[in-house]
């Protein structure tokens, strides 16, 4: 049962609840990863990732051409121009040339500086503070693998599965049900 | 967009490598905290890029990031150091090994180069468990190239060390162990000592009750130490180990892709070397589905999925017959259509669709049914000599189907010009693979050979017949035997004029057994039919007759002996003048009897090459040709026809038909065999 609430607590990112259980150390420097990425800090975030696992970018292509991307994206977002073309050229034209579908994102996200109005131009949604969100998430995602960890909690879906058993059974035989989820007791059929 | 991008990439910036240059001249520096911050910059660097990685190898990175490795793990750092120090820098450059390691094989030999191995290995015995974690990973990248020193694992302290490995608690040390497994067990020897030192129960352990990562590299392991060998196989099927065959079946079934696909694997390297095992058809239909859904995944596994599948229905009719019902074309031609494919994928699904395409018509027909075709011509031209070669593996299987052969469906621009350009190719492997694929379309039922000699083929063709591989000419005298096949003799006199008579009898005793055999069975195509189509062999007095009686005389294997045989057969089916010459070959001088190849021939277990020579006999004896007495009386008192005679209750139908044919030609001069003593 501890597993299993660790394992909520860690996957859904409750630090403080799981430092209490002192058992997993790889949390916190996730959730520091995830916070970089959401607040735009990739190279931070990316530097984090490294040093937690540094095989986790090196064996994920995608991954880190997501990072590297968002990192562009951000450079623009600030209205560096000049630095963004020179690590689009450095840093993602090569991702491209080993892989064509890099290459079109690329294209995609260099776009943007074709436009006045960013926000609203036809790849405008690069700039959203959803694209972050969703790079944030692959990355936390890449680090509970690499952590063996399940990429969703399994808590939720165990309490799921008894409650829809209980229903079935409750359709067919009477039985020590349980009522109250958080004590988990079993309580005696009412004859 | 894409021109700037590209154009732009070839050179680095001049800043970024000045750049790249001071910060290799911070990590000589004498500081402990500027030298950690540089390695920890150098790593950030390098992680994921490629690119990167090869900027900073040239500029002598590798070295300097060893030398301090091993400056480190001496303790030679300045004294005052305080150990926290000590540890960050043996992570740090420990984990830019690694990363230079990381699927690169420069980087790995760089790093060997440097001699950082031995002190990586030192690492694991470190008691900060975050130097052994790094010292681990690197050399688990190391061990993930072929360019990785082979373990031995036949002496004793080698494999008490990889059992102590293996037993870590540690899972990037244990996942090591298991790594060191799969680069370095190859042999049965070897398979076996690791069954007796007990690693198949310890990766059985990994894989049931590991992490992620340790089940991973348990599966992998397994699979090396399984492959070709049943008995470690049926060890691990047998009752001590009890259930963990369906271990395996689960964690195919598993929710990490990459998981599902070594699971698979493992299994299909069971069913391979145990073909007795998972024979249910279940099963079977199961890692057909797997495999086919792990096509889906953009990233490795979904590139190594496609070669899977090639292993597991290569040569096995059955189970091409059940990817087919699971619509496994159709997959893998949507696949190839939507493009942007990596290499590496690219290759493994034409691989998988010549294989699914290897055996049945069903199967081809399905394939040109979806317009694949030209998908497959495309690939000829690709940059990746790996493709080019599975482009043309892909296309001698479709071309097997005789039904579109006929139609000449394949002899056109799209696929016969880009195919004798593939002659010139650098890679020998690619020139052998387009010959195979041209030998099957140039055996044309129709006329329409004249676009593959309006490109050059057949000069390109006999330039290769003079290749320096073995498997080049081979595979250009196999083109060539199947273009003459029933050809008219027009095109035979064109193929003859380029290749001569001395070249073709110099092939004929060619050193390499399988090109004696193809230029023998060209010469035997290329006398067939017509009468005049005889006198090839004649040309330059008889050059060529001359090498296929000396073949004949020393040959090595029955299949030389059938190709030459029938070669012979051919040209005593001509006039008197050819039959007293094909005589000649079979009486040469100074050679008595018990040496005659024909008796051998007559004698041998190969139903073929009784065939071949019985009917030469028939040939030889046809009592419509005058001289057909005479030469009968010579084969009796040679032993022969009494040799022909046993052949009449031959078990098979060809040799007993014809052997009554020679009977009834004897008996028809009344010429009776010699008995068997007065022939000894």
């Amino acid at each position: 049962m501890n597993k299993l609430v660790m394992n909520f607590l860690v996957t859904e990112g409750y630090v403080e609840a799981a430092e209490k259980f002192r058992m997993e150390s790889g949390t916190e420097h996730r959730m520091a990863v995830k916070k970089a990425v959401q607040c735009g800090n990739v190279e931070d975030a990316i530097e984090k990732v490294n040093d937690l696992n540094p095989e986790i970018l090196d064996t994920n292509p995608q991954l880190f051409f997501h990072l590297q991307q968002q990192r562009l994206i951000e450079l623009i977002r600030n209205g560096k121009v000049e630095e963004a073309l020179e690590f689009a050229q450095e840093e993602l034209a090569p991702r491209g040339e080993e892989n064509q579908s890099f290459l079109e994102e690329l294209e995609r996200t260099v776009a943007l500086l074709a436009f006045e109005d960013v926000t609203n131009c036809p790849v405008g949604e690069l700039m959203d503070i959803s694209q972050r969100l969703k790079t944030a998430s692959e990355v936390n995602a890449a680090i509970l693998t690499s952590q063996s960890h399940e990429k969703d909690p399994k808590l939720p879906s165990l309490l799921k599965m008894l409650i829809w058993a209980q229903n079935q059974l409750d359709e067919k035989a009477s039985y020590p049900r349980i009522n109250d989820l958080s004590s988990a007791t079993l309580d005696d059929p009412t004859v | 967009m894409r021109e700037h991008i590209q154009a732009c990439k070839v050179h680095s910036h001049p800043g970024v490598v000045f750049f790249h240059f001071e910060l290799l001249s911070r990590l000589a520096s004498s500081e402990p905290e500027v030298k950690l911050r540089a390695l920890r910059e150098v790593k950030n660097q390098i992680i994921g890029n490629r690119t990167k990685k090869l900027s900073f190898l040239k500029l002598g990175a590798v070295p300097a990031v060893a030398g301090i490795l091993a400056d480190s793990a001496d303790g030679v750092i300045d004294k005052n150091n305080c150990n926290n120090n000590i540890n960050n820098i043996l992570v740090q450059s420990a984990a830019a090994l690694g990363s230079f390691a990381c699927g690169f094989d420069a980087g790995v030999q760089a790093v060997l180069d440097a001699g950082a191995f031995p002190n990586l290995l030192r690492l694991l015995a470190n008691s900060n468990e975050k130097v052994v974690d790094a010292g681990a990973r690197a050399l688990r990248m190391i061990y993930q190239s072929k360019l990785a020193p082979k373990y031995d694992l036949l002496q004793q302290k080698n494999m008490d060390f990889l059992i102590s490995v293996l037993n870590s608690e540690n899972e990037n040390v244990s996942g090591l162990g298991a790594s060191i497994i799969t680069h370095s067990c190859q042999t049965s020897l070897e398979q076996k000592a690791l069954l007796d030192a007990g690693i198949l129960e310890k990766l059985v352990s990994l894989l049931e009750g590991g992490s992620l990562s340790q089940r991973d590299a348990s599966l992998e392991s397994l699979a090396t130490i399984f492959r070709n060998n049943s008995e470690v196989v049926s060890k691990f099927v047998g009752p001590e180990i009890g259930r963990s065959l369906s271990s395996v079946i689960d964690l195919a079934k598993d929710r990490h892709p990459r998981t599902r696909l070594l699971a698979c694997m493992c299994l299909i390297v069971i069913r391979n070397t145990s073909p007795q095992l998972l024979q249910n058809i279940g099963i079977k239909t199961k890692l057909i589905h797997i495999l086919l859904e792990l096509l889906d995944d953009p990233g490795q596994v979904g590139d190594e999925a496609p070669f899977a599948l090639s292993s597991l229905i290569a040569q096995k009719e059955d189970l091409q017959k059940l990817a087919l019902e699971a619509n496994a074309i159709d997959k893998l031609q949507y696949h190839l259509q939507r493009g942007l494919l990596h290499p590496r994928r690219h290759e493994g699904i034409l691989l998988a669709l010549a294989d699914m395409c290897s055996k049945l018509e069903s199967c081809r027909s399905k394939f040109l049914s979806l317009q694949a075709l030209n998908l497959v011509a495309d690939a000829l031209t690709n940059d990746s000599a790996d493709i080019r070669t599975a482009a043309c593996t892909c296309l001698k299987s479709i071309t097997r189907s005789i039904k579109n052969l006929s139609a000449g469906y394949f002899m056109n621009e799209m696929i016969v010009i880009p195919l004798v350009q593939l002659f010139l190719d650098p890679s020998t492997s690619v020139q052998v693979a387009a010959l195979g694929a041209l030998s099957n379309i140039v055996v044309d039922f129709t006329t329409r050979k004249s676009i593959f000699v309006q490109c050059g083929g057949i000069r390109q063709l006999v330039q290769l017949a003079r290749s320096m591989e073995p498997a080049v000419r081979s595979n250009a005298l196999w083109a060539l035997k199947n273009f003459v096949f029933l050809a008219d003799n027009r095109l035979k006199e064109g193929v003859f004029s380029e290749l001569t008579a001395s070249l073709l009898s110099s092939l004929i005793c060619d050193p390499e057994p399988s090109v004696q055999e193809q230029a023998l069975a060209l010469v035997r195509n290329l006398v067939d039919g017509c009468m005049n189509s005889v006198e090839f062999v004649f040309a330059d007095d008889g050059l060529i007759l001359g090498a296929v009686g000396r073949q004949l005389q020393r040959a090595s294997k029955p299949e030389i002996g059938i190709q030459g045989m029938y070669a012979l057969c051919n040209v005593a089916s001509g006039n008197e003048f050819h039959k007293e010459a094909v005589m000649h070959q079979l009486f040469p001088q100074m050679v008595d009897k018990n040496q005659s190849f024909m008796i051998k021939f007559l004698q041998s277990n190969e139903s073929q090459l009784r065939t071949a020579a019985v009917w030469t006999i028939v040939n030889l004896t046809c009592p419509s040709s005058p001289g057909a007495y005479g030469r009968l009386v010579k084969l009796r008192n040679a032993g022969i026809i009494s040799q022909i005679k046993k052949l009449e209750n031959d078990p098979c139908v060809d040799v007993k038909l014809r052997a009554k044919t020679v009977q009834g030609h004897s008996e028809a001069f009344g010429v009776q065999p010699l008995l068997e003593h007065q022939t000894s």
